[in-house]
């Protein structure tokens, strides 16, 4: 009889501790989306926030455990597979997995998606306040406006680029005419070069407050996310600022930054996780995230649930991905030696 | 007085010394050998370090040299260090300049009054540090009143514009902001403690007002000047946070190039590195102070 009350307990408390540890960006789901799935599971979802992957792995490989999904971007997947920290995606339990766009799947990141399931993109792109820059005349559609000189003098101490070694090597790589994955030293030489060159014309490096700051008009033109520049153009409008904030791929091309959903071994519950994903894969749930951060989204089915502006904006759907890539990730040696170049591009 | 009273006393203060004495030995030595070690190994893969002995023979394991070489390979990062003393010597000196005479002024004031305003001095601690420096961005941007005025009086003698944030000189700003209390507390309570007679003995001796500062007041105040300097001078060489937030395209110290060996680019190894050349560089300095201090003291 107590035997019984006790695995009664036992079992009542488990129940109640229905708890799925959710490790993600910021600002990366909607309120919304994640009651409706505490709703259906009779669970509850605990996040825990990071800025950004370097953090998250960081925080990783001192020894956090205990989540059970993580959404990094694919260079940060790419090496948390290779240290074996990921499990296995049960592909039975992911039926909406057929709505993901095949344009999204089978990345150099993950081969055939064993372990990641594509949540949503960005992409590193210029971003601009449109009355100033047509008033100026400068062009938008290349790299040469965040690097040429000519161009930059006309917006001195009017433009920022992304406080990200591998982000501002990658566009710089791309003006140049190189993959953003190249890793010889000699183009990241002439990349730094580059860089050092454009640099007393840019206000700062800065990853953190150029929202604001082109949202009250102090910074015209930035290298920066695209989900970042509609949140300024929102922000601009809502405080009636009189200007808009518009974004634009440059024709050499940009990084395209894919968050998946991935597995931690370390969580407790993957079948919890599992259902998650399955959730987050249905396009009506995908689709509220877009509505909410201008992200780009890789769930056709989705699609049709996204307000009309945002379908239609080719920063935030590229009309065509040719010209995009994904960062890879870089060895030790190559994490250093760019180390090394960035500390001088600062110190010069 | 009588043995068993002598050990008993002996026997006390351990009890009360050693608890604290035993924690900071712990929480300074312990990471100090810590960073050693890891400054002396190869960074493993993903970061985190490499094994000292490897199960697996093909990976990279082992002691080396390897973060040291590279450190002092060519200028670049002696160069960093330069900067980062510079720009703290900088501070320390605005902070002294700015404090001495606050402190004076509080210390000379009416009794009832001083603790008031010594509180006033300690009140900014009462809001959050990162607050306190975004706030500085507001104030130091180009819509700002301020940023305004000044361009405004440039432009009245023809001259261009200039943008007060993200600049040496908002991360210089803050940094002094941030470290004046510290300055001006060591000096205050150095300062109370004065005896006014000596002031008198002087005047009647007849010294003017500078005179009785600078041969009574300041000599007796050194040590408060040295306390406040270390105070002020150590952590603003280590500050990352102000450079990130408020710094151009040229503002990186040193603190700075740490955070982002462990964050960034996952590379403890040279961190560590960097990490004990900094704990040198404040421990010679620290000593150089003492020093200083009390051969003017003696």
């Amino acid at each position: 009889m107590w035997r019984c009350l006790l695995i009664l307990a036992l079992a009542g408390s488990a129940q109640a501790e229905n708890l799925l540890h959710l490790y993600n960006w910021n600002n990366y789901i909607s309120d919304t989306t994640i009651a409706r799935f505490e709703a259906e599971c009779a669970c509850r979802v605990v996040q825990d926030y990071y800025s950004d992957n370097e953090e998250m792995l960081a925080k990783l490989t001192a020894g956090a455990v205990g989540y059970d999904l993580i959404i990094p971007t694919g260079n940060a997947v790419e090496s948390l597979i290779r240290q074996h920290a990921l499990r296995e995606l049960d592909k039975s339990q992911l039926p909406n997995l057929k709505n993901i766009d095949p344009a999204y799947l089978n990345t150099a990141f993950d081969p055939g998606n064993r372990y990641s399931v594509p949540y949503a993109y960005t992409i590193t792109l210029i971003g601009y306040n449109r009355e100033k820059i047509r008033a100026l005349g400068l062009p938008v559609d290349s790299w040469a406006v965040i690097f040429e000189p000519r161009y930059l003098e006309k917006i001195k101490g009017r433009v920022t680029v992304l406080d990200s070694q591998r982000e501002l090597l990658a566009a710089a790589l791309k003006y140049l005419g190189y993959s953003a994955n190249d890793t010889e030293e000699a183009h990241w030489m002439q990349a730094r070069d580059l860089i050092i060159r454009a640099k007393p014309y840019w206000a700062a490096f800065n990853a953190s407050s150029y929202i604001k700051e082109l949202t009250v008009g102090n910074i015209w033109l930035v290298q920066g996310y695209s989900s970042d520049i509609f949140q300024a153009d929102l922000d601009a409008v809502t405080a009636k600022r009189g200007f808009r904030i518009q974004a634009a791929i440059p024709g050499e091309g940009a990084v395209l930054s894919l968050d998946s959903m991935v597995l931690h071994k370390s969580g407790p519950r993957p079948d919890l996780a599992l259902r998650f994903i399955n959730f987050m894969l249905d396009g009506k749930n995908a689709a509220e995230l877009t509505n909410l951060i201008g992200s780009g989204n890789p769930n056709r089915d989705a699609l049709r649930y996204i307000r009309p502006e945002i379908v239609q904006n080719p920063a935030i759907f590229p009309v065509s991905v040719q010209h995009l890539e994904m960062l890879r990730e870089l060895d030790r040696h190559q994490r250093r030696v760019l180390s090394r170049i960035w500390t001088e591009i600062k110190l010069r | 007085m009588t043995k068993p009273y002598n050990s008993e006393a002996r026997l006390g203060k351990y009890l009360v010394g050693g608890p604290p004495f035993l924690f900071l030995l712990l929480m300074f030595a312990a990471p100090a050998v810590i960073t050693v070690i890891a400054s002396l190994s190869y960074p493993g893969e993903f970061g985190g370090l490499a094994p000292l002995v490897a199960r697996d023979p093909g990976t990279l394991h082992g002691v080396t040299l390897e973060t040291y070489r590279f450190f002092f390979s060519d200028f670049i990062y002696i160069e960093i260090f330069l900067k980062s003393v510079l720009m703290a010597s900088a501070t320390t000196l605005f902070c002294l300049s700015l404090a001495y005479p606050l402190a004076l002024l509080i210390a000379r004031s009416p009794k009832k009054r001083r603790d008031r305003l010594v509180l006033l001095v300690i009140l900014p601690f009462a809001s959050n540090f990162l607050i306190r420096i975004y706030a500085w961005m507001i104030v130091l941007g180009p819509q700002s009143a301020l940023s305004r005025l000044i361009n405004g009086i440039l432009s009245l003698f023809g001259l261009a514009p200039v943008h007060l944030l993200f600049s040496s000189f908002a991360v210089l700003i803050a940094l002094v902001y941030v470290h004046l209390p510290f300055m001006v507390l060591p000096l205050y309570t150095n300062l109370e403690k004065h005896d006014p007679s000596l002031l008198d003995a002087a005047q009647d001796l007849g010294a003017n007002a500078w005179q009785r500062f600078w041969r009574v007041t300041f000599p007796l105040s050194l040590p408060g000047v040295f306390a406040g300097t270390a105070l002020v001078f150590i952590p603003a060489l280590g500050m990352f946070a102000i450079p990130e937030i408020l710094g151009g395209t040229g503002d990186m110290l040193i603190g700075n190039l740490i955070k982002e060996q462990f964050l960034v680019t996952r590379d403890w190894p040279f961190g560590a590195t960097l990490s004990i050349m900094l704990t040198i560089a404040v421990l010679m300095i620290a000593w150089l102070t003492a020093k200083l201090g009390a051969r003017r003291y003696v």
